[in-house]
């Protein structure tokens, strides 16, 4: 929230009372600096790392200091790792899950999660602002966690990585009705360039029921479906199925139903689904199956039923959509599954999780509305011009990865589904905690695709930007780790009543952005992830998606900074008395003494926080603009 | 950001010492939006012309470079009609050559400089590249009736009032600060 607060004050503001919000912020920056000349090393490191330090005059005194209280009183969240990710924060929630990996210590991590109850956490690095939100319901034991990362490249663009990650509790409760909600993923959305992501791993039970009525309904009377869903307010459509077919619900598992963000089409494609429900019954469950648009769909509906309670207005007329839009084939092979274990049992969970990640861009203008997702839905369903979906399934887990893109919005959608034998039911047996761990990877793993993604980008960024050439696609497809059935793909939009297999046809070729998910780590549980690295510390996965996208959009001349242990190498020091007197030519200040300093392999000087930052984008020297990164380097060697 | 202590002190550094022949102000109270007059230089086709520019300072300054275009139109082989300036200090590295270290002050002189010695060989505008590489007399006549026609022409209101001087002098009188 804090960082699309500022972002609106300061577009607000401004012409209001100009002159004294400039005095304010001047006052401001000037207790920032005088703050970071207090700060010790180990100090301003760490709030350098987690972000908390944001830029000067944005922050009082106070503010930061209370920053730096919190972080330090809460090590175990932010500090553990020094170096790495937490400094890009968006990360902190894969790494939480690292860390547990082994055994029921997952469970823990998860039941912590789950009991941290309602809390906000907001941070800044550069020019990049991140907000991370638990939400529990202590009846339902539902839990969501998002996480928000806004990019501000230029004036104009503003990037967001939404991370969301829902889940119910893990006991065995019937959490069938409540449908949680996330209040806070809405706000994200207010700038011009948005980028979401979405994990949401979320135990299938609650939610779905709803959509199983209709799924099922819509195969045997397509007509009906289409009358149905209209009628029903948007929001309530939810509600409305569970009532009516109890059943169903549990039957399938509701796996991918709601989460996507393609719902819009469904309209169009209604005939389609039903095809697919039928053909993908059968198949899914083994195979791929290439019925992008039915999936978008469905997982739409997820989407936006937690949400729908929080936002009305504005998206309704998606949501109709998406209502209508049937969430069938999803059920068909996850569902099938579940079906099969739970069948009857009211209070169970579905079986499975659905691990949903969601990438997408909006540029200025394209919508405003607080409810991200709703908004993302919405424009999903209107503008599915070039989508392309690719679905894998291996060892009863099965992925999808599906993009999106028209004018201006680009969404990319993961989701991975996997069925676990009922979590609510034995506690926390070995059974779950493979489960759990499993989902982890899972998890994990779709980071990990994007990083992949964004790797093999960056690479080509380097080298060559061939990434994205279908070959890397289908090396992507080839990788042995990925499962065997790979392919489908369509374009929603234009050809509604085609069949799946006719849709197969689109994907690859489509794919020039190399996006097409490595499914590697699908199926693995414990193995790590091949091409992307999670251990990587200097890269965060979210950052780099970041990048990515950036990258592939507009200029590919991103600067290319330095991690922060290069940083970090670099030498500083205390501006002392004895010194002659010297500016800072970033800020053009001159130094005060007790300055932290840091000296460049060339030898030029400047503030720590001043340098950093421009470090973090740039690789040069602010005055000769040598490249500090050789330099550096040899200086390690040596 | 840094910017507007950044800026504060860049304004004052503009207004006690302002690079000859460039003025540079804030805008209603706006310190993010300046506006900047460089005097054509002596013995180029801009001789007598003020050249008023926009410049908007991004939120991220100095980390960006300020973002600057010419108001007045102008005859020149890197300016394109809209007043956007094909000049790399107003780039980020690794395709420009920003740093933090420069300034208003200092790239409002190179831009200066730029208007002095026009780069044909990276130009914004090819015909006029082309002209001043091959035909410079016609370039330099061009440009000296685009001066004429835009850059001196407000001055002339002031100047009539004090009986029609010519631009050279109205610039002195124009020039608020400088």
């Amino acid at each position: 929230m804090e960082g699309s607060d500022s972002v609106g004050q300061s577009g607000s503001d401004q012409p209001e009372s100009p002159r004294r919000r400039q005095l304010d912020r001047l006052g401001r920056e000037e207790a920032f600096y005088q703050f970071v000349n207090n700060l010790s090393n180990e100090d301003y490191r760490l709030m350098r790392d987690n972000n908390l330090l944001g830029t000067p005059g944005e922050a009082t005194e106070d503010e930061l200091f209370s920053r730096l209280q919190q972080i330090k009183d809460s090590p175990q969240q932010q500090n553990n790792t020094p170096n790495a990710e937490n400094g890009e924060d968006p990360v902190e929630p894969p790494e939480s899950f690292e860390d547990p990996a082994s055994g029921d210590s997952l469970l823990d991590w998860l039941n912590t999660v789950r009991r941290t109850g309602n809390t906000t956490r907001t941070g800044h690095r550069g020019n990049q602002s991140w907000r991370a939100v638990s939400h529990t319901n202590p009846n339902s034991g539902d839990f969501r966690f998002s996480l928000e990362i806004s990019v501000n490249r230029d004036l104009a663009e503003l990037l967001i990585l939404l991370l969301l990650l829902k889940g119910s509790s893990l006991e065995g409760q019937d959490v069938v009705a409540n449908p949680p909600q996330v209040p806070m993923e809405t706000e994200v959305v207010e700038e011009s360039v948005v980028e979401e992501l979405a994990v949401i791993v979320e135990p299938e039970p609650e939610v779905e029921e709803v959509v199983s009525q209709e799924i099922l309904e819509p195969p045997s009377s397509p007509a009906s479906l289409l009358a149905q869903r209209p009628l029903s307010p948007p929001r309530r459509g939810l509600r409305r199925p569970r009532s009516h077919s109890p059943e169903p619900r549990r039957t399938r598992a509701r796996t991918a139903r709601s989460r996507s963000p393609f719902n819009l089409d469904q309209l169009d494609s209604l005939s389609n689904q039903r095809h697919v429900h039928s053909s993908l019954g059968p198949s899914a469950a083994t195979s791929n199956i290439s019925v992008p648009q039915v999936e978008g769909s469905s997982r739409t509906r997820q989407h936006v039923l937690p949400r729908q309670g929080t936002t009305d207005g504005d998206v309704q007329p998606s949501r109709a959509a998406a209502e209508s839009a049937p969430e069938v084939q999803n059920v068909t092979s996850q569902e099938g599954e579940a079906a099969v274990g739970d069948g009857g049992s009211t209070g169970r969970r579905p079986p499975t999780i659905m691990l949903d990640l969601q990438v997408r861009r909006v540029r200025p203008g394209e919508y405003r509305q607080r409810d991200s997702i709703a908004s993302r839905t919405r424009s999903r369903s209107q503008n599915s011009n070039n989508t392309f979906l690719y679905e894998s399934e291996r060892g009863g887990f099965r992925r999808t990865f599906s993009r999106s893109e028209r004018a201006g919005v680009r969404t990319y959608v993961s989701t991975i589904r996997i069925p676990i034998r009922r979590i609510s039911d034995a506690g926390l047996g070995e059974a779950t905690s493979m489960a759990l761990q499993s989902m982890i990877r899972q998890i994990m793993t779709g980071f990990g695709e994007l990083g992949y993604l964004m790797d093999s980008d960056s690479d080509s960024l380097d080298s060559n930007r061939g990434a994205n050439t279908p070959a890397d696609l289908a090396d992507v497809l080839n990788n042995p780790g990925t499962t065997p059935a790979a392919a489908p793909t369509a374009d929603v939009d234009d050809e509604p009543p085609v069949v799946a297999g006719v849709r197969a046809r689109t994907a690859e070729i489509d794919v020039d952005e190399g996006l097409a998910a490595g499914p590697p780590a699908s199926g693995g549980r414990a193995r790590p992830r091949p091409p992307v690295s999670l251990e990587e510390p200097s890269s965060l996965p979210f950052l780099r998606l970041a990048h990515f996208f950036l990258l592939n959009d507009d200029d590919e001349d991103q600067p290319q900074g330095l991690t922060k242990e290069q940083i970090d190498n670099l030498s500083m020091r205390n501006f002392g008395e004895s010194d002659a007197l010297k500016t800072c030519s970033v800020c053009i200040t001159e130094y005060a003494e007790g300055n932290k300093l840091r000296k460049l392999p060339c030898s030029h000087e400047y503030h720590v926080h001043c340098i950093d930052r421009w470090l973090s984008e740039n690789s040069t020297c602010p005055i000769c603009r040598r490249a500090v990164l050789v330099s550096a380097n040899r200086e390690s060697v040596v | 950001m840094q910017r507007a202590s950044r800026l504060k002190r860049e304004l004052q550094m503009l207004s006690s010492e302002p690079p000859p022949g460039i003025t540079c102000w804030q805008t209603e109270e706006r310190i993010d939006d300046l506006r900047a007059q460089i005097v054509g230089g002596t013995e180029t086709p801009y001789e007598g012309g003020v050249f008023t520019l926009e410049i908007n300072v991004p939120e991220r300054y100095p980390f960006e470079p300020p973002k600057i275009r010419f108001l007045t139109p102008i005859y020149h082989p890197n300016i394109d009609n809209s007043g956007r300036i094909c000049h790399d200090a107003l780039k980020l590295p690794p395709k420009g050559a920003w740093k933090p270290s420069l300034n208003i002050s200092t790239v409002l002189t190179s831009i200066q400089l730029l208007m002095a010695e026009p780069n044909p060989d990276d130009p914004l505008m090819a015909d006029i590249s082309s002209e001043f590489k091959y035909n410079k007399q016609l370039f330099e006549e061009k440009a000296r009736k685009w001066t004429q026609e835009h850059a001196v022409q407000k001055n002339k209101v002031t100047a009539r009032v004090s009986s029609s001087t010519l631009a050279s002098d109205a610039n002195t009188q124009t020039h608020p600060v400088a």
